[in-house]
């Protein structure tokens, strides 16, 4: 009977962890796909779109002092309805009706992580 | 004796094969031998996942004959310049300008293969190019669209690199197809890394918008 508890608990937890590590991996490709074109692949604000004539600079999500600014309902609106939508550049277009609620939720936990590396 | 007609017969398709002139095929035949290996025309759109979308070698065609200007087309499948700065489907790699050539014939006959298709989500003559200042005002100010497209100024060229460059779309693309991309993206699109503008901006911004973008040299 133990054993069983014990293989069933072991099989339970490597599924989980797999699925774990696929939401992470989804989560990246989102990431990379919406948001590193501006925000650069490593979340310092140096992406590809940034150049001379760049109006702002897109938020540098490594910087824990700015960040911690910043509450997670803003970043969510700010993912949501733009950057206007709190009184930042519009040049943070609005992705509300791209993503999912989820998605944003998962965006926000994976631009946290930049500042606790 | 078998051997020798054999031989002979093959050495006759053979000839048929090498001295058939390219542009006797139709360019749909062309384009399924030169170009289906990277771009489909087989609409609607196929694109479900961002999986789906990062698997693509190039741009869907399927309403290529809405999107684009007939001779423009032409002139550049004869010799294509890179139309987005990056590699398309990265945001690291510069694109390598590395678009195969076709002759004038071959190009003719795929251009004509490939004007033919229409999307009925694409009214025709409704946009005209024009600097509309309220247009201009949402491009540069208020939906910068320039965060990720380049665009040409008469300081040169401005903008970002991630999206395709929209200098020279005056020449390029249908005013119209501008319109209808914009108001209704996910048609066209629906796996994009460009924001869904038909969901904030009202149809009369929208006609401004593409027919400032419509007028860029």
């Amino acid at each position: 009977m133990s054993r069983f508890v014990l293989v069933t608990t072991m099989a339970l937890g490597l599924a989980l962890s797999a699925a774990g590590s696929a939401q992470a991996a989804d989560t990246k490709q989102l990431f990379e796909f919406y948001c590193a074109q501006c925000h650069g692949v490593k979340g310092d604000g140096k992406g590809i779109n940034v150049g001379k004539d760049f109006a702002t600079d897109p938020r540098n999500f490594t910087d824990s002092v700015e960040m911690a600014k910043r509450t997670d309902d803003d970043i969510k609106t700010v993912i949501k309805d733009g950057g206007p939508a709190i009184s930042k550049s519009p040049l943070m277009p609005p992705w509300g009706a791209t993503l999912s609620a989820a998605q944003v939720d998962e965006l926000l936990a994976y631009i946290r992580k930049f500042a606790k590396k | 004796m078998r051997l020798l007609a054999v031989t002979v017969s093959l050495g006759a398709a053979l000839l048929v094969m090498t001295t058939a002139p390219s542009y006797a095929a139709g360019g749909d035949a062309i384009f399924k031998k030169s170009c289906s290996n990277c771009h489909y025309t087989d609409g609607p759109a196929k694109e479900k996942t961002i999986a789906d979308q990062l698997a693509k070698k190039g741009p869907e065609l399927w309403y290529a004959g809405s999107k684009f200007k007939k001779d423009w087309l032409t002139a550049w499948l004869q010799a294509p310049k890179p139309i987005r700065p990056m590699k398309y489907n990265s945001i690291t790699d510069k694109n390598p300008g590395d678009h195969p050539k076709m002759s004038a014939g071959d190009a003719a006959a795929v251009t004509d293969f490939l004007m033919g298709l229409k999307s009925a989500e694409v009214k025709a003559g409704v946009i005209k190019a024009e600097v509309s200042v309220r247009g201009r005002k949402i491009f540069t100010k208020d939906m910068p669209c320039g965060g990720c497209h380049e665009y040409s100024t008469k300081d040169g060229l401005l903008g970002g690199k991630s999206g395709p460059s929209l200098a020279g779309s005056s020449k390029r693309l249908n005013p119209d197809w501008i319109y209808a991309y914009l108001a209704n993206i996910k048609v066209f699109k629906p796996v994009r890394d460009m924001p869904d503008f038909g969901s904030v901006l009202g149809p009369k911004d929208i006609e401004n918008v593409a027919a400032f973008v419509a007028t860029f040299e």
